[in-house]
């Protein structure tokens, strides 16, 4: 069966270099590489579907196989596509659940406290991994009480007072998980005279992308998209999001992946970090305050492939005091559910510990990254605690200390 | 997005340059489409190795001379010779403060072994390659052994051996093939089927099998005193890798660059991106230049697919995104274009006379020779064949050279790279003056 | 040495005759002066017609067909694929040929069915959306290479000689009958080989072997050319509805797909340098365009050319025109030349008819009165249906293409193959999947000389990369395994790449072009291997 979207493989010509850089592969020999289980391979899944290998579910899509390629070669869609297509479709308890963690984190967020407790009580953990195959040596991130978007609601009511406007799609971890991202967020926009407006969302997809769920994900996405076009109105104002991989998703994913017309939302779409920059040259820029820590940098995947680091790193950079470590760009091997599951935690693990070994080399009070999941990850394996920018950029504006999110 | 320039490359020349004009303090981005050619090169740098077909053994200077007189329209010819040796050196003291040191002969060629156990000519060779006084040395006397690991299915030393005892400059050597066995890492079945250099350097780089593999490399050396290997002794900690090897074992140790990926080729493009970052330079991977604009026979801004909309825009702009195999130069089916501005190209609109009818014809092929046509000062000229002032153009995406034919590949791209970053600078300096 | 039916020509024919002369307990030696398939066999399109193509024009060639076609699929069921076909008609085409079409095929006794353009378009989603009818056709493909080789290993496994890369230099006669032939080869110098009976199955080159016997026959060269793109474009053969013409064919073909096929004379001298012009590369990408439009996006692999084995026949001039019917003739009748027999005309699709046909005569000759077996019994590698599952099983470190692809090239042989010793889990050709156990299999049982040889059998270096990676693995490994000594290898290398090339050249645009400057990186900049001569006549002893 022939993909009529993704032909790219066509212009492959074998020259090795993703192979290189997947770190999946380097840390497992199960996986043999993205050449082999991308272009390669998908000339005989067109010849024949029953050629397919089982080896690709292997792949994390941390898409850095496509950020090296020199052909313009879309490898990571390639083999996301094949195992939806192909690969039996066996949807397991367990991965139904990581493909709507949005349900299960609306049922748990209202009894938080103990939800919070059960899930790092480690019989609970045992007793997940024997039945459902998730590993328990991973943590499960805490719930918030009570939601963002109700914060928002009950705190944050009066946005039109600003001389601008700006659509903020918060996602799951903001929602539930994270809510003062969510309001420092909100507050810095507010200091830089920037309304806010939170659009009726359901979860981005990614973790159903993920999990090969993809008529779930189409729901969502389709629901989004209606809800985004809503908000915008006729009015010319952008979209950001605080979330790297959420913003792939919105911006190429739904598109490209879930072959959904996103056509008049896609230029509107932004991560906060491009957004920021370009606010602050236009010299809308809050004044800012000496942060004095030691702040480790990772750039995640995603954002690397969506060419967000760079903006990251001005808006760090531009935090007076603030002693900055740029770690070498790897991947830290959770890829949004893919460390969760047993059968990968260990390669998870294996994947990761280059970055590790970089962060405790580093030695930093805290390490800050973009992707909630990496931070779930680095918080987990190596015990630091992990921030967003976006922390940092709010203890720099509002003079906010940094035990206030330890 | 505004910068003092703007380089769309991240190759050799686009890094080499990047780096000169960071390192003197102008705000630089280079925007980069996918890993650079060095992936695929021996790590060596050469300058000029044949003159119609021969290996050039003389002084290069003069030979450079020769070359400068001959061809007009030669890169080389272009930027001068001044430039590019002191291009060269710049390039030696770049690498040497990221802990990957060049040897070279003087201002002579010296030989790499290939895997086909060919010699070719290099000017610049990393300390494991750099062969050039190896065979006046006492080394040698008891032999040399091409050293391979059982199981590595790109690396096949007897094609090596059997021509290098064709040589006349290795027919009093004792010459013999060796294998290693490296038990643990061949447990699984499956890595068998992509089993490639990366993953013996990542071996290499694991210091816990550096004892066993200097016990193997002994063993299997026997009485010999230089040894080779597929060139696979690590990437980031390669140098002191190397030397303790070389000090375990009591052998000298050469590697023979091998099918891609090239780890030594790796080795070059992790110095230079460490060194740029170092220098502040900003690096766009992963993305590719979707659209610019033009104002008055200038560039005004770019844009790109990671920054959609953004534009990005910069005093002066170098294109040094490489030829074919880049995606610097494109082909269609009866057209040879430069896709972002639509420069002047070299290369006709005939396809039957881009090839030569033998794949190694001695004259190689015209393709080869394709690019994009610019003066003195490295401008090329827009698609009304005026020169573009604010646009120079480096490395493998110039015309008027065969850097497979004349082994000058490197020597380009360096030098064409640094000569633009001079340009570039001249540029800033002066209209800051004003 | 000495035999009893020399058989000259190692093509679809020559194979299936030494097939079907074993089977019936004669003993042969086949000559063939490049390797099996390496003619006009291994250079057409590989379509197993249903007989429609012919139906409107010959009728006869069209039941043949029909009937070949039945027979095929039971016995190389893992050389053919039932992909099925269409006709499909374009504004731009005479409506009416299409009546004609479906009468000749009903005429025939060929299943044609009239489909909705819509249905048409469910079946070959990348199909012209501007057709206006469409035919359905129970056409397939044949992979000539596989077939070719099946039936000289079936030939081998009862009795029969294969010596090639051996050139026929004369024919030995003794009064008024032949004797046997003298032989001219790289590795084995000058041989002779005495038999009685001689088959000339040399295709075009039969006028060639008929002139060293003094016979004259007179063959019009007619080439066609083809034109592969990278990958399976189409699921089944798409047949453009209108009088046989330029271009009007794409055909899957394993991993990749081709249009087809241009005809124009030649003049015989020409046979041996075959080259596409480059017209006809336009010729082709125009009309494969119009039945496929996304084709002209893909990449162009390659382009070759095969000459059609035509005989001269009074009043006929045309290539395509002239009957393709199967000519046999019995020099002794009309030459007075005993022991000497010629067969040619005829198609892939009806070589095994064509082998029984000359192994009737023959063994009448001889007295030997055993029935051709050929359309009964499966050719190795299709006697029984092997499921992919249990070979899964059996090999649990390969991956399922790998194991998939290699049952695709052998069928049932697939499992001997990929023996369980892990070393044979070795990748050499990473675009087809070819593994080191399947390149030390054909070496050792396929009669394979060179890595050309080993492309027929195995389809090595056929992928995108045309050889950039495996043609340096394989050289290596065939000096590794002691098949070839050092020097031969680096030879068999350079040989392949500008085999390779030969098929590049015609199509050096877009990301062939890329693909092609890596590997002159590789083998020219990195490896060096064309300064091979000049570092064997020492100009680099002043280093």
């Amino acid at each position: 069966m022939i993909n009529l979207k993704n032909i790219s493989f066509d212009q492959c010509i074998k020259c090795t270099i993703c192979s290189i850089y997947c770190p999946v592969s380097r840390a497992t020999h199960l996986f043999p590489g993205p050449k082999q289980s991308g272009p390669d391979s998908e000339r005989l899944r067109i010849k024949d579907p029953a050629l397919i290998d089982s080896s690709i579910k292997y792949c994390t899509n941390c898409k850095r196989c496509e950020t090296v390629c020199p052909s313009n070669v879309k490898i990571a869609d390639l083999i996301q596509t094949a195992k939806y297509n192909y690969l039996k479709k066996k949807i397991r308890v367990r991965d139904f659940i990581l493909s709507r963690l949005d349900i299960l984190i609306r049922i748990l967020s209202p009894i938080s406290p103990i939800a919070n407790t059960l899930m790092r009580n480690s019989l609970v953990k045992l007793l997940l991994e024997k039945f459902l195959g998730i590993s328990r040596r991973q943590n499960f991130p805490a719930f918030e009480r009570s939601s963002f978007k109700n914060c928002f609601k009950r705190n944050m009511q009066e946005q039109d007072i600003y001389d601008e406007s700006v659509i903020f799609f918060p996602g799951c971890n903001v929602n539930y998980m994270d809510k003062r991202l969510g309001k420092d967020l909100v507050k810095i926009l507010n200091a830089m005279n920037i309304g806010v407006t939170i659009p009726d969302n359901r979860c981005c997809g990614v973790p159903a992308i993920a999990n090969s769920n993809i008529g779930r994900a189409k729901k969502y996405a389709r629901y989004n998209i209606r809800s985004l076009k809503k908000a915008l109105g006729d009015r010319d104002r952008r979209i950001v999001l605080s979330c790297s991989s959420g913003t792939l998703a919105l911006k190429h994913e739904y598109a490209n992946f879930l072959n959904l017309d996103t056509s008049t939302l896609h230029e509107k779409i932004d991560y906060i970090t491009p957004y920021l920059f370009n606010r602050f040259s236009e010299g809308r820029m809050p004044a800012l305050n000496p942060v004095h820590a030691r702040v480790a940098y990772h750039s995640p995947c995603h954002l690397e492939r969506i060419g967000g680091v760079m903006y990251t790193i001005d808006i760090l950079k531009r935090v007076p005091g603030l002693d900055l470590v740029i770690l070498n760009s790897e991947c830290c091997g959770m890829s949004g559910t893919y460390g969760f599951k047993k059968e990968y935690f260990k390669i998870s693990e294996m994947i990761g510990s280059q970055l590790f070994k970089k962060i405790d080399d580093a030695g930093p009070e805290v390490v800050v990254t973009d992707c909630v999941t990496c931070k779930w990850q680095i918080e987990n394996m190596t015990g630091y605690r992990v921030l967003h920018p976006i922390n940092i950029l709010a203890m720099s504006v509002f003079k906010y200390g940094l035990d206030e999110y330890l | 997005m505004k910068y003092d320039c703007i380089i769309i490359g991240g190759g050799l020349a686009g890094l080499t340059c990047a780096i000169k004009c960071s390192s003197e303090g102008l705000s630089t981005a280079v925007i980069s489409c996918g890993a650079s050619a060095l992936h695929i090169a021996s790590g060596s740098i050469d300058l000029l190795g044949y003159s119609s077909g021969r290996y050039l053994t003389g002084d290069l200077d003069t030979h450079l001379d020769q070359l400068i007189k001959r061809k007009k329209n030669h890169p080389y010819a272009k930027i001068g010779k001044k430039c590019i040796w002191e291009s060269l050196e710049f390039f030696r003291q770049i690498l040497s403060k990221e802990r990957l040191n060049l040897f070279s002969m003087d201002k002579k060629n010296h030989f790499h072994i290939t895997s086909l156990g060919i010699l070719k000519p290099a000017y610049l060779s990393q300390r494991s390659i750099f062969n050039g006084r190896l065979l006046d040395s006492y080394k040698l006397k008891k032999g040399l052994v091409l050293l391979n690991f059982r199981g590595y299915r790109d690396y096949y030393p007897g094609l090596a051996m059997n021509q290098l005892k064709k040589n006349p400059l290795f027919r009093d050597i004792p010459l013999k093939t060796g294998l290693i066995e490296l038990p643990h890492y061949t447990k699984t079945a499956r890595n068998m089927l992509e089993f490639r250099s990366i993953d013996l350097a990542r071996v290499f780089e694991d210091e816990t099998y550096l004892s066993k593999i200097a016990e193997d490399i002994r063993t299997g050396a026997g009485d010999a005193d230089v040894v080779t290997l597929p060139d696979f002794i690590g990437i980031h900690n390669y140098e002191k890798l190397h030397a303790r090897l070389e000090e375990m074992t009591g052998k000298s140790i050469i590697e023979i660059p091998n099918l891609p990926p090239s780890i030594p080729g790796m080795r070059i493009e992790h110095a230079l991106k460490t060194s740029y970052a170092s220098h502040g330079g900003e690096f766009s991977s992963g993305d590719r230049v979707t659209g610019c604009s033009m104002s008055r026979g200038m560039v005004e801004y770019i844009t790109t697919e990671n920054y959609s909309d953004t534009r990005l825009s910069a005093k002066c702009y170098i294109l040094a995104a490489g030829s074919f195999f880049s995606g610097g130069l494109k082909s269609g089916y009866n057209l040879i274009h430069e896709p972002i501005f639509n420069l002047k190209v070299a290369g006709g609109s005939d396809r039957t006379k881009w090839a030569s009818d033998q794949f190694f014809s001695r004259g190689s092929h015209p393709f080869m020779e394709f690019g994009v046509e610019t003066g003195t000062d490295l401008h090329p000229f827009g698609a009304d064949a005026k020169k573009i002032k604010n646009l120079y153009c480096a490395g493998a995406i110039l015309s008027g050279y065969n850097p497979v034919m004349e082994g000058s590949g490197g020597g380009v791209a360096i030098s064409t790279g640094y000569k633009a970053a001079l340009e570039v600078i001249k540029k800033i300096k002066k209209s800051s003056l004003e | 040495m000495e035999t009893d039916v020399i058989i000259i020509g190692g093509g679809a024919t020559g194979t299936g005759i030494a097939r079907d002369l074993s089977l019936r307990g004669v003993r042969s030696i086949l000559v063939e002066k490049d390797d099996i398939a390496s003619g006009t066999t291994g250079r057409n399109h590989g379509l197993l017609h249903s007989g429609a193509r012919y139906a409107v024009k010959d009728i006869d060639s069209a039941v043949e067909c029909a009937r070949e076609n039945r027979i095929l699929k039971k016995i190389a069921r893992h050389c053919i694929e039932e992909t099925g076909g269409l006709f499909v008609t374009l504004p731009e085409d005479d409506p009416s040929y299409q009546d004609r079409l479906m009468d000749g095929c009903s005429n025939a006794g060929i299943k044609a069915v009239e489909i909705s353009c819509k249905d048409a378009l469910a079946i070959e989603p990348r199909l012209n959306s501007s057709i206006l009818s469409a035919i359905k056709v129970p056409d397939g493909t044949i992979d000539p290479f596989r077939l070719s080789s099946a039936n000289m290993l079936s030939a081998m496994e009862n009795g029969g000689k294969f010596i090639t890369h051996a050139a026929v230099g004369s024919i030995i006669m003794k009064g008024g009958a032949v004797s046997g032939i003298e032989c001219v080869s790289a590795k084995e110098g000058r041989f002779s080989i005495h038999a009685n009976i001689i088959i000339n199955a040399a295709g075009i080159w039969s006028q060639e072997i008929c002139s060293l016997a003094g016979i004259k026959l007179k063959m019009l060269p007619s080439k066609g050319s083809m034109l592969i793109v990278d990958y399976r474009i189409n699921r089944t053969v798409v047949n453009r509805c209108r009088v046989p013409s330029d271009g009007d064919i794409v055909v899957p073909g394993d991993t990749v797909s081709l249009i087809g096929t241009t005809s124009r004379s030649i003049e015989y001298n020409g046979i041996d340098d075959l080259r596409v012009d480059d017209d006809e590369i336009d010729i082709l990408i125009r009309n494969g365009e119009k039945l496929i439009p996304d084709i002209t996006r893909s990449r162009a692999l390659r382009a070759y050319a095969g000459v059609r084995p035509l005989l001269a026949v009074p009043g006929n001039t045309a290539g395509r025109d002239i009957s393709r019917g199967i000519v046999l003739i019995d020099h002794e009748e009309r030459d007075g030349l005993k022991g000497l027999v010629t067969i040619v005309g005829g198609k892939l699709m009806t070589y095994r008819l064509m082998a029984e046909m000359a192994s009737d005569l023959v063994t009448g000759k001889i007295g030997v009165s055993k029935k051709c077996l050929t359309a009964r019994i499966p050719l190795p590698g299709s006697e029984r249906l092997e499921s992919l599952k249990k070979n899964l099983k059996l090999f649990p470190g390969i991956s399922k293409s790998v194991i998939g692809s290699a049952m695709y090239r052998h069928g049932y042989r697939a499992s001997k193959i990929l023996k369980n010793d892990k070393k044979n889990y070795r990748q050499i050709c990473e675009c087809e999947m070819v593994t080191e156990g399947e390149i030390g299999y054909a070496m050792k049982s396929l009669n394979t000389g060179n890595i050309t040889d080993l492309r027929r059998r195995t389809r090595i270096g056929m992928g995108p990369c045309q050889g950039a990676l495996c043609t340096y693995r394989c050289a290596g490994l065939l000096n590794e395994m002691g098949h070839t000594t050092p020097g031969e290898s680096l030879r068999m290398m350079e040989e392949f790449l500008e085999e390779r090339w030969k098929g590049v050249r015609p199509v050096l645009w877009g990301d062939g072009l890329r693909e092609s400057e890596f590997t002159y990186w590789i083998y020219q900049g990195l490896f060096g291997l064309g300064n091979i001569k000049n570092d064997n006549d020492g100009s680099s002893d002043e280093i």
